[in-house]
């Protein structure tokens, strides 16, 4: 009798897990690839990250927007393989009238999903609200826009405060996706983020915190009839529990795929693997400001050198990577090939470079990094103590580092990673400029000065590429930044489903197909 | 007793009051939430418009102040992450959580009292020796890895059970079984040693020695006092679960308390961080409190007044 005390809530605690277990067989996957939903089409994504807000002017990250594209719709579309490209979206065409004035002729009837007609005056408010108010997180973008100007119904004058060769690629990304004026002035902002309304193939259903959002299909839609009855955003911010519901067809795509399990994906039989370069890249921060070890241009050089860069990408990111000397990549316009994918290890030469610098038997700094960038920084810790470098390696926590380097209190060295959601060359250089520089770098070079400023207005194209060629060259040899890798991104990919990574990393729902 | 019911509420105040001083003083000395909200590209200037759209600029007992004010009207503020009032969001995310908290905790009782008790009676045989051992595995291994190796197994090899996520009845199986095995292993010792107190006193004696069969020696009369401090420790356990349970709700994409308050705390999320606090402190008070008048039904010599 006291035997039989614990085994009988053990015994219905396992019948309780048999009975679930019998249930829920047909609950989850089955065999991945099967449709669970009888006719209906859904295609379910897992992301690292929650949405955050419907608001898109209030937000500068490239998940949330990768939802929203579904929503909303730019006046003017990135090609998926080469972002220089644009396509037409909401507008039709567009020209320049003059150095500061371009027209869109907007496409007609397109209506939102309540209804509601799109207009020049969507447009207006839109592009208006988010340059003219400074509290908006993606305001910086868009302030060099002065005004927008209603021509008629469907044709819009876009005023921009001096020459801006990019605002092409301003209005094709996060805060440009059209929204209804009037519907947005009524409900305000918290009641558009509980019911938000845009012109895209999908309608919004229903945003679980934390879990999913869910989009329907816009049976109105402009451009026909949309491929997916119901797409579906799953949060999954652990990489092993993301990568088995992969392989359990729970989801269709899986972001973000961490070197060791790649193989997992690519052995699997149900699921591929595919990657693509991102315009994100690790560079190191590298001080000049006077007395400083790193203001000795050789010491800098002998730091670059010391470092293999295509050893770290192979055995610490795991391939996923390609090393580089420059800011920018392929396909944005400034990229200069003979600095890209480059290998310039020698650290014979760097020991004697810091020789020559006055430091024949080595010299301390300090290298930051955020915790996310550990073992990379570990790496290149390694790497500099071959050379003679005496390394002080401090790791510090994401909110921390990010302090420091607003604080611009870094040391010698800081690790970082920059990304380049404009996919245009000022982003990245524009840093570079004495003013900018200064406190972070302390890098100050006049003809890099002029020849920013210059390309920062210039709308001849060919022109303002070799302008930021040359900077790209002068930067390589001044090192203000030693550049390392550019990052490629990565998904798991069930094989039911016909993906092609974009390079702005968007999901476009309707450009995804079930292979059938 | 209603008397004793109305004083505790009415101490629920400064201990509230006190607690949102804390946390407003921790926030706002460990950071900055402008930092983390803007993009690396935003300039000096920006950050200062910013800051002063969110009211951050005015002086310390201001903000605090003005903070006040507001909670007396309910008002939390509005999360710097989601631009929405605070207090909502946290309460969306309190059925998840609690849901998640029942079925740990009923997982953890189901294991740990008749494990804890049988192992009480059994004290240094091999069984006692098996169950403490095992208890100080789980206790051992971490919420982490049980989670993760649970749906390796059971979600991906055998795909009984979906991977992750909050639905249905088998949704909860796992990160249930996760949190509470690692529950259970902690409460079964403490369930060993409340029952070998019992056992040893002298009206369990008496009751042998009356010649009633062991079974309603102990179902009856020890499990009944043994039930006192196996509430304390059940009401214990629960208070540390309704904060949410970070590392389990990430392995499982669970939307609980426990990621939205983390994220809060990063970013520097004042009202979020606020309510969450808030929602928590009351509801660890009025835990403690059920289990203040559980006692009382339990047994009878204990009167609050």
């Amino acid at each position: 009798m006291r035997r039989g005390n614990a085994k009988w809530p053990l015994a219905i605690l396992l019948l309780m897990i048999a009975a679930i277990a019998g249930c829920s067989a047909a609950e989850t996957g089955g065999p991945p690839g099967v449709q669970r939903d009888g006719a209906e089409k859904v295609l379910t994504i897992g992301n690292t990250i929650d949405n955050v807000t419907f608001d898109v002017h209030d937000h500068g990250n490239t998940q949330v927007e990768s939802i929203h594209v579904n929503l909303f719709e730019y006046l003017v579309k990135k090609d998926g393989s080469d972002p220089s490209k644009k396509l037409p979206g909401l507008a039709v065409s567009w020209e320049q009238l003059d150095d500061m004035t371009w027209r869109f002729k907007l496409r007609e009837g397109v209506k939102f999903h309540n209804g509601d007609p799109f207009t020049s005056a969507d447009v207006k408010f839109t592009l208006e609200r988010v340059a003219q108010d400074p509290s908006l997180i993606d305001y910086s973008s868009y302030s060099s826009i002065k005004q927008v100007n209603v021509i008629d119904d469907f044709t819009v004058d876009i005023v921009t405060k001096q020459p801006d060769p990019i605002l092409l690629a301003r209005l094709s990304r996060i805060s440009s996706g059209i929204l209804p004026e009037k519907y947005f002035k009524e409900k305000g902002v918290e009641g558009f983020n509980a019911a938000p309304v845009g012109t895209g193939p999908y309608k919004f259903v229903k945003w679980v915190k934390d879990d999913r959002v869910e989009l329907v299909k816009n049976t109105e839609y402009w451009g026909g009839d949309p491929k997916w009855d119901r797409l579906v955003f799953r949060t999954i911010p652990e990489a092993t529990t993301r990568i088995s519901e992969l392989l359990t067809g729970a989801i269709d795509i899986a972001v973000i795929i961490p070197p060791a399990d790649i193989q997992r994906v690519k052995d699997s039989g149900t699921t591929y693997y595919t990657d693509l370069e991102s315009a994100r890249v690790q560079s190191l921060l590298v001080r000049q400001t006077p007395g400083t070890v790193t203001a000795n241009p050789k010491v800098r050089e002998a730091i670059e050198l010391a470092i293999d860069k295509q050893a770290i990408v192979d055995s610490v990111l795991g391939g996923a990577g390609v090393p580089t000397q420059e800011a920018i990549g392929p396909g944005i316009l400034g990229h200069l090939p003979s600095l890209f994918n480059t290998n310039i290890y020698n650290v014979e030469r760097a020991k004697q470079l810091l020789a020559e610098a006055g430091y024949p038997d080595g010299v301390e700094l300090t290298l930051s990094s955020p915790a996310s960038t550990k073992e990379v920084a570990e790496a290149i810790a390694a790497y500099l103590t071959e050379a003679n470098f005496k390394v002080k390696l401090e790791i510090l926590e994401q909110t921390v580092y990010k302090q420091r380097d607003n604080s611009n209190t870094f040391k010698e060295l800081a690790l970082q990673g920059k990304g380049n959601s404009m996919f245009e060359a000022p982003l990245p250089l524009e840093i570079f400029i004495t003013e900018n520089a200064k406190g972070q770098t302390d890098y100050s070079n006049p003809e890099v000065d002029r020849l920013l400023k210059a390309a920062a207005v210039n709308m001849d194209d060919k022109e303002r590429e070799s302008q930021y060629q040359k900077v790209q060259q002068i930067l390589a040899v001044d090192r203000p930044r030693i550049f390392l890798y550019q990052n490629k991104f990565n998904y798991g990919v069930n094989n039911r489903i016909g993906f092609t990574p974009r390079a702005d990393e968007m999901f476009y729902a309707e450009d995804i197909v079930l292979k059938q | 007793m209603s008397k004793y019911i109305v004083k505790s509420v009415l101490q629920v105040v400064p201990v509230l009051l006190i607690l949102t001083l804390i946390v407003f003083i921790l926030v706002h000395v460990t950071g900055d939430p402008v930092t983390m909200m803007l993009p690396d590209t935003a300039t000096p200037e920006d950050r200062r418009i910013l800051t002063e759209a969110l009211g951050l600029d005015k002086p310390l007992h201001v903000q605090y102040g003005l903070f006040l004010s507001r909670l007396l009207q309910g008002d939390f503020g509005e999360s710097f992450r989601y631009g929405q009032s605070a207090l909502p969001i946290v309460l969306e995310r309190l059925p998840a959580s609690f849901e998640l908290a029942a079925a740990s905790m009923i997982v953890a009782c189901f294991l740990a009292v008749p494990f804890g008790i049988w192992s009480a009676l059994k004290r240094n045989t091999f069984i006692d020796l098996l169950i403490s051992g095992v208890s100080v595995l789980g206790k051992a291994m971490p919420n982490f890895w049980v989670g993760i190796m649970l749906i390796l197994l059971v979600a991906v090899h055998l795909g009984w059970t979906p991977v992750s996520g909050r639905g249905g009845f088998s949704h909860l199986v796992l990160p249930a079984l996760t949190l509470g095995t690692g529950i259970a292993a902690e409460m079964t010792r403490l369930v060993r040693s409340s029952v070998l107190e019992i056992i040893g006193q002298d009206y369990i004696r008496t009751a042998r020695s009356k010649g009633l069969g062991e079974r309603i020696v102990i179902g009856k009369h020890a499990l009944r006092n043994a039930l006192i401090p196996i509430v304390t420790i059940t009401g214990l356990q629960l208070t540390n679960l309704v904060g949410g349970s970070l590392v389990t709700e990430t392995v499982f994409s669970w939307p609980g308390m426990g990621q939205l308050i983390v994220q809060a705390v990063s970013t520097h999320d004042m009202a979020i961080v606020q309510a969450a606090v808030f929602v928590i402190a009351l509801m660890v008070i009025a835990i403690n409190l059920l289990t203040d008048l559980a006692y009382q039904a339990l047994d009878p010599r204990i009167k609050y007044n």
